[in-house]
């Protein structure tokens, strides 16, 4: 039986864990059927261990529930970013590293595999006493690896193939650059990473309405602009609501929707196997590995341009390719005093038009492909409008019959005005 | 590959326990130190066991290491298509950043390759040199705990002076917008940056004392209904707030959520915003809030 360690070497399984204590943190050990329970409490235990004061836990009659409850407006740097920075690794790779490195001191120091050989057991191992034994291919192996990860270059000369540092670029003399950016940007764990390379520094900024669940897919985030930028097709696991079990799916990804209002990232992708552009959360994605380049990659990005402009959210409906569009149009009234409002309304429109019909009505008005995603908008209009129509009767119904169940849930009567 | 142990945190307590070393004198105290700043709670149970026994031979037992340079890395190809990528961002302009040598580097991202879709369209003036310059200054106050005045146009349009220390420049990537927290000041704590005139150093004899008024929490319990994925939605829309969840029966769940007293108002569209799938419980000031809305909706018709 293997013992307990604080790193992992899948992040994967962890991925899942901290998305369900984090987002829900509802659900007692024996709710985690579909993992073990030797598996829950390891998982437990290394976010004890990664995030501290940020786990709690209750008492419900189903159990001891766990949950992470973090205040990100007080919290400077994202916490889920510990999470990777947690790989294992052998008692080899930690040792070669150090001692490679310690070597191949500046790019101007250039050795071959076998002159590293022989100096890392001359000048390092030997004063051990039982010096680790290291064989020839384990470090080629690491320099290779180095070498894919920009960390070494490797140089002919002659028949000799010699190693040596990459060229120096030098960090940002600016850490509140990379506090920022880690923090706003995409895969902004990588700005983390540069940071723990710098020295202690006081922090200049804070973050409201900030999402930081989204630190957790920045591997897949990661791959999939890696696909983007080379015009690749990927495949990927795509773990669909209500599926027991994710399904592999062929795609072309073409753009990443993030949103800063739920912190919910979508991929925008081509898939063949439909012929449709189709959102795809990215939360549900994993195992992403790219593919071939594909040549309708650049048609396809226009394509996604076009339909954006009659896309409120992320669903591309069925896409411009059959037309269809739902016209919205709703009417507020706005006070005199309540010239917020109509501001409101024109930087919280993401498309669309507002027209002032009269001093005090202001009707905004849009054609999108799916009139759903408007809703929850709309409604945070509710004490105020007037009139609404929407060509999709069956959201409008459902708009109204909600309203209803508002009135009721709250005790608004009908004698009440 | 962002998950490596190139960046992982025990690499990181190694390399600065190296750095230590090659100083001299190291105690070992001194190295569990270092390990509870830079590593995971239990990591002291591993990294000095491990470098002490010779598990990973890199320090020797009397506390010296083989080691002869303090350990570097160079970047990753990574992490320079990563920064190349943010130097392409238009909000890097507030920053004096120099990124040299990554001239032939391919961005990880460009501004192509994703949207943010949901942010309001009244962002600050990140291009603007006045706006830049104020932003520069004010970093370097809050470094420098330094007592500024600054002058902001008021409702009226007048320009009003007030006397602060700044302790924060807060970033809301909703709203695209910095704003300046300050001490010291009872009437200007949180100001838009865009609506700054000015800002220079206080050279004046007043004393500035740094009392910052404690933000007021308050908390509100809501019950969801998990119809039309309101149980998923609702959690990730409110996952920034501190709080805690219940099962209270098959479909029906309590959410009690702690919220900045400043940011009610907001709180309450956002609750409206999931319709009657959210229902506030209580307290039953802050139902009487969404109440008095309803009534007022009822009230408007919506023909």
């Amino acid at each position: 039986m293997s013992s307990y360690s604080e790193l992992i070497k899948n992040f994967e399984k962890i991925r899942a864990y901290m998305r369900e204590f984090y987002i829900y943190g509802f659900k007692s050990r024996d709710g985690y059927r579909s993992k073990s329970a030797r598996s829950y409490d390891d998982e437990r235990r290394r976010m004890e261990s990664w995030l501290g004061d940020h786990m709690g836990f209750v008492r419900t009659p189903e159990g001891k529930n766990v949950f992470i409850s973090i205040d990100s407006r007080s919290s400077q740097h994202n916490p889920f970013y510990k999470a990777w920075k947690s790989k294992s690794f052998t008692d080899g790779d930690i040792t070669l590293h150090f001692i490679l490195f310690d070597i191949l001191c500046s790019p101007a120091v250039r050795c071959s595999v076998s002159e590293l050989m022989r100096r890392m057991d001359e000048e390092y191992l030997s004063g051990f006493e039982t010096p680790m034994l290291l064989d020839e291919s384990t470090v080629r192996k690491k320099l290779e690896e180095y070498c894919g990860e920009g960390l070494l270059v490797r140089e002919r000369e002659g028949k000799r193939v010699l190693y040596r540092r990459a060229d120096l670029v030098g960090l940002p003399a600016e850490s509140d650059a990379l506090d920022f950016f880690s923090e706003v940007a995409p895969c902004g764990v990588v700005g983390s990473f540069l940071l723990d390379r710098t020295g202690l520094h006081e922090d200049v900024f804070a973050f409201k309405h900030h999402y930081i669940t989204g630190a957790m897919d920045s591997g897949v985030l990661a791959a999939l602009f890696s696909a983007m930028r080379s015009k690749r097709a990927v495949t990927a696991d795509n773990f669909s609501r209500g599926a027991r079990r994710p399904g592999r799916v062929r795609l072309v990804p073409l753009r990443v929707l993030i949103s800063v209002q739920s912190g919910r990232q979508h991929l925008l992708a081509y898939q063949p196997a439909t012929n449709r552009i189709k959102s795809f959360r990215v939360d549900y994605l994993s195992d992403v590995k790219l593919e071939e380049p594909t040549p309708r990659f650049d048609e396809l990005r226009a394509e996604l341009d076009s339909m954006q402009s009659k896309m409120w959210g992320v669903n591309p409906g069925r896409g411009s390719r059959d037309g269809q569009l739902e016209h919205v149009e709703f009417t507020v009234r706005v006070g005199l005093d309540e010239a917020y409002i109509v501001r409101r309304l024109e930087r919280e429109k993401r498309v669309g038009h507002v027209e002032r019909l009269d001093a005090g009505t202001y009707r905004f008005t849009a054609d999108v492909y799916d009139t759903t995603e408007l809703v929850p908008w709309i409604r945070t209009f509710i004490c105020r409008i007037s009139e609404l129509h929407f060509s999709n009767r069956t959201v409008e119904e459902r708009f109204r019959s909600d309203l209803e169940e508002m009135y009721r849930l709250y005790g608004v009567g009908e004698g009440e005005t | 590959m962002i998950f490596s142990e190139l960046y992982s945190a025990y690499y990181n307590t190694v390399a600065r326990i190296l750095a230590r070393l090659l100083e001299g004198d190291a105690t070992e105290k001194e190295l569990q130190e270092l390990v509870a700043a830079h590593a995971f709670g239990e990591s002291a149970l591993t990294i000095l066991p491990s470098l002490k026994s010779g598990k990973w031979q890199l320090m020797r037992p009397d506390l010296t290491t083989p080691i002869t340079h303090p350990p570097t890395m160079p970047l990753t190809g990574l992490e320079k298509r990563w920064l190349k990528a943010i130097s392409l961002d238009p909000r890097i302009r507030l920053f004096d950043l120099r990124l040299e040598g990554l001239e032939e580097v391919e961005p990880l991202f460009t501004q192509e390759d994703y949207l943010v879709y949901d942010r309001y369209g009244d962002g600050d003036p990140f291009a603007d040199e006045g706006y830049i310059r104020r932003f520069r200054f004010l970093r370097a106050a809050i470094r420098e705990h330094a007592p500024i005045t600054a002058g902001i146009v008021n409702r009226n349009g007048r320009e009003e002076r007030f006397r602060c220390i700044p302790v924060r420049l807060e970033y809301s990537e909703k709203d695209d917008k910095f704003r300046l927290l300050t001490a010291g000041c009872r009437f200007f704590t949180t100001v838009n940056l865009a609506r700054l005139t000015f800002c220079e150093r206080y050279c004046g004899e007043h004393v500035i004392r740094p009392f910052r008024r404690a933000a007021r929490y308050e908390s509100v319990t809501l019950r969801i209904t998990d119809e039309r994925n309101a149980l998923e939605r609702c959690m990730l829309h409110f996952a920034h707030f501190e709080k805690r969840a219940e099962r209270l029966e098959r479909n029906r769940y309590l959410v009690h959520i702690r919220y900045d007293s400043d940011d009610e108002l907001e709180l309450v569209i956002r609750v409206l915003s999931f319709g009657p799938l959210v229902e506030v419980t209580e307290p039953e000031r802050f139902r009487k809030l969404v109440r008095e809305r309803l009534k007022r909706q009822k009230s408007c018709g919506a023909r």
